[in-house]
């Protein structure tokens, strides 16, 4: 067994016929940042998905903690509980408030009571600069402030792992800046994170490790500046003039 | 002790006065604490209450709805009329009690065949094809078919005039054989219908140009301005008896008939016609206003059972519509199977074959009896149920998948996930579907009036039928389902603002 954090070796996922992961291998270590990059429906979000199990693995292992996700009697919740996930389209519960929405996952799994939740999500709010918004809906928020609000719901469980996708796909341009400064905080901060984006520029800063995915394999992956400075893969090449 | 006979109303002949004198005798003796002398009261009185092994026996009888004058409803919602009077005089008589259903003529024939009652009395015409199902009391009524026609018809007086008209009478009674009989040699159709007050606005409206009803029920709504007259004399008198199922309750057959011999040797046979037949003055009907005070109790109290039987069956709607709901949605092949199945089976059938299956259908396949309250909740619940499955499906699916990716995600259950992010999402989404369902099935109660479940449309029709007003009474009742559930809509609305902001 490896030290690595996340272990994954030879994963396939299909879709019915459709075979969508055609064998991955990755060992992401304790700490480090890793961003996928590709073009669209190469399968990043369906590898993203596969490291939290939000979608049945059709073979290969993935590994957390030392826990394979394909074992069929593993604790799946427990394992959730330990990895963040912020999505796309936020996903935030319309008919909770903003700390609501935070405190939700500390206090339905009595990790703690709810004063404690409380003093816990204002502290995240804090943290993402929305204090003030506490006892906002989320259809009241921005964008950005609503990314922000899914990044600290995800942060309330003190995940070791965070997973991103996209998360600054569905905001308008100026409000991308404040997101990334947070999800840039966090690797600062040393969590171990997957990061998929199409932010070139910000996989380039943050990344300890680029991966770039192509009709579900890993065509390419090394430092940020193997990747973007000294491209080898004709595909890589062709992907990375049409974003630059 | 002592068991006296039973009083009798008033003396008609001298057997009744002898009767009435044995009567004091030993009332005056048991009065003296004379109970040391327990002579039994029935051998020394001679109108003797036989061992016919009924007596202290509770025995439901089925009924017609509308068969004025042989039963329907006085002003104050009792069930009066010739069969009524005589079988309470003979259960008086011979020591048993009866426990009366008012179900309509064709709803107690089923209820009989299915052992839900056990006997009929019904202004019933004994005849051979009756007689192989059912056995019959001996004859307490001699009929006869009379035809009528609207007050200021002028046109019809005779069957010869009937050419190429059409009439009514009533489905499977002797009015329509007699009918049917006549139909083809002097040219006119003959359409069934199922109860008097409906035959006899089908005349009025001028959908049939006569009826052909039993003598005693013409004459009966006659009197009661019920807008006709009658042009014929009577014709192929037939007889009415009381019936029990093929062999069973015999005990109850002769203690019928045995009680009738004696309501005849004594008198209050014809008392009990005269009440009812011998009516003549026409009565003046009263305005509007006072038909809506005079029905007010009746239909109040129908009223109250459209309620209870609306909230238990969708108490108990809601509880299967969230379970087969979430089956619809569950990961299993047959979970989904069993809520579809269900679905399809109660959405794909009628209401009203729904309710027959259940009070009468039922009961004959299992030989369990069952009440008409429960008959009718079970059918509405289902039914209802069925909706309610389809109102939580899609409640459900359309709250956004990532909604529960997103609660997952965080570590939280299943069923975690599902109640405390997916249901309150989609309750909101699924209200006002619920609010429609209440009034459909507040609006559906109304059919089980045809398995004789007393709700507020029965209660309607118990009334038309012996005062012969549908239309203004028809009125009253559709005004208090309007009002009635328009109240409940802006209630639910008004809660539905509140809650679900
Ligand atoms: N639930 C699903 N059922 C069937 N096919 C799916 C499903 N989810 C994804 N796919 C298919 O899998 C392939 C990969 O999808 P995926 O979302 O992983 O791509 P992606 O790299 O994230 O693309 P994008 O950059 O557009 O988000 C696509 O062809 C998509 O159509
Ligand atoms: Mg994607």
């Amino acid at each position: 067994m490896s030290t690595a954090k996340i272990s994954v070796r030879g994963l396939k996922k299909s879709f019915g016929s459709n075979e969508v992961l055609k064998g991955m291998d990755v060992d992401i270590a304790e700490g480090e940042v890793v961003c996928v990059i590709g073009p669209s429906g190469s399968g990043k979000s369906t590898f993203l998905r596969c490291l939290n199990k939000l979608e049945d693995i059709t073979g290969g292992t993935v590994t957390v903690n030392g826990i394979d996700l394909t074992e069929p009697k593993v604790d799946l919740n427990a394992v959730r509980q330990n990895i963040g996930m912020v999505f796309q389209h936020f996903n935030l519960f319309p008919h909770m408030s903003v700390l609501q929405n935070i405190m939700l996952a500390p206090v339905e799994l009595k990790k703690l009571d709810k004063a404690a939740a409380r003093a816990k999500g204002m502290e995240l709010l804090k943290r993402v600069g929305l204090s003030e918004k506490a006892d906002a809906r989320p259809a009241s928020l921005s964008g950005g402030q609503k990314q922000r609000v899914a990044i600290a719901r995800a942060l309330a469980m003190n995940p070791g792992i965070m997973l991103f996708d996209e998360a600054t796909s569905a905001l308008d341009p100026e409000m991308v800046g404040e997101v990334l400064q947070v999800i840039r905080d966090l690797a600062a901060e040393g969590m171990t994170m997957v990061v998929v984006t199409h932010e070139m520029g910000f996989a380039r800063e943050v990344a300890d490790r680029v991966i770039f995915m192509d009709a579900g394999v890993i065509c390419e992956e090394g430092s940020p500046e193997a990747i973007f400075s000294n491209a080898a893969q004709p595909r890589l090449q062709e992907f990375l003039a049409k974003v630059l | 002790m002592l068991r006296l006979p039973p009083l009798r109303r008033r003396s008609g002949g001298t057997f009744a006065a002898l009767a009435a004198f044995f009567t004091v005798v030993f009332m005056l003796l048991g009065i003296g604490g004379a109970s040391a002398l327990s002579v039994p009261a029935p051998a020394a009185a001679g109108t003797a209450v036989q061992h016919t092994g009924v007596e202290g026996k509770k025995f439901a009888i089925a009924t017609d709805t509308t068969f004025a004058p042989f039963e329907f409803r006085d002003g104050s919602g009792n069930l009066v009329g010739i069969d009524m009077d005589l079988l309470n005089a003979i259960a008086k008589s011979q020591g048993f009690e009866v426990d009366i259903k008012s179900l309509g003529f064709d709803a107690a024939l089923q209820a009989l065949q299915s052992n839900q009652v056990a006997g009929v009395i019904a202004g019933m015409s004994i005849t051979d094809e009756r007689k192989k199902i059912f056995d019959f009391s001996d004859p307490y009524f001699d009929s006869g078919v009379q035809m009528a026609v609207a007050k200021n018809d002028d046109a019809i007086k005779t069957y010869a005039d009937l050419k190429g008209k059409s009439v009514t009478a009533k489905r499977g009674s002797e009015g329509e054989t007699f009918a049917k009989s006549i139909a083809g040699k002097y040219g006119f159709t003959v359409k069934a219908l199922a109860d008097s007050a409906t035959m006899y606005d089908d005349v009025k409206a001028g959908n049939s140009v006569a009826v052909f009803d039993d003598y005693p029920v013409l004459a009966y709504g006659v009197s009661q301005n019920n807008g006709l007259k009658i042009v014929t004399e009577k014709e192929q008198g037939s007889s009415y008896g009381f019936a029990v199922n093929k062999g069973q309750n015999q005990d109850l057959l002769k203690a019928f008939d045995t009680g009738l011999a004696e309501l005849k040797a004594n008198g209050e046979y014809d008392l009990i016609l005269d009440t009812y037949l011998a009516k003549t003055e026409v009565t003046e009907q009263g305005s509007f206003f006072q038909l809506v005070a005079d029905s007010f109790p009746a239909l109040m109290k129908g009223l109250w059972l459209t309620m209870v039987a609306t909230v238990l069956s969708l108490a108990i709607a809601l509880v299967l519509g969230v379970l087969f709901g979430f089956f619809k949605v569950s990961e299993s092949k047959i979970m989904r199977g069993i809520a579809t199945t269900y679905v399809s089976i109660f959405r794909g059938t009628p209401l009203l074959v729904q309710a027959f299956f259940f009070y009468f259908g039922l009961p004959q396949m299992t030989g369990q009896p069952i009440n008409v309250l429960t008959a009718g909740v079970i059918t509405l619940s289902l039914n209802a149920g069925a909706y309610m499955t389809e109102i939580v499906r899609g409640g459900i699916q359309s709250v956004d998948p990532g909604q529960l990716e997103a609660s997952r995600s965080l570590g939280l259950s299943y069923v975690t996930s599902m109640r405390r992010v997916v249901v309150p999402q989609a309750v909101k989404i699924m209200t006002p579907s619920f609010i429609n369902q209440f009034v459909i099935t507040l609006k559906d109660t109304s059919l089980l009036a045809v398995i004789g479940f007393a709700e507020l449309t029965y209660q309607g029709q118990q009334i038309y039928a012996s005062n012969f007003r549908t239309g203004e009474t028809l009125l009253i009742v559709a005004a208090l389902y309007f009002i009635v559930i328009s109240i409940l809509t802006q209630l639910s609305n008004v809660l539905d603002r509140k809650f679900n902001k």
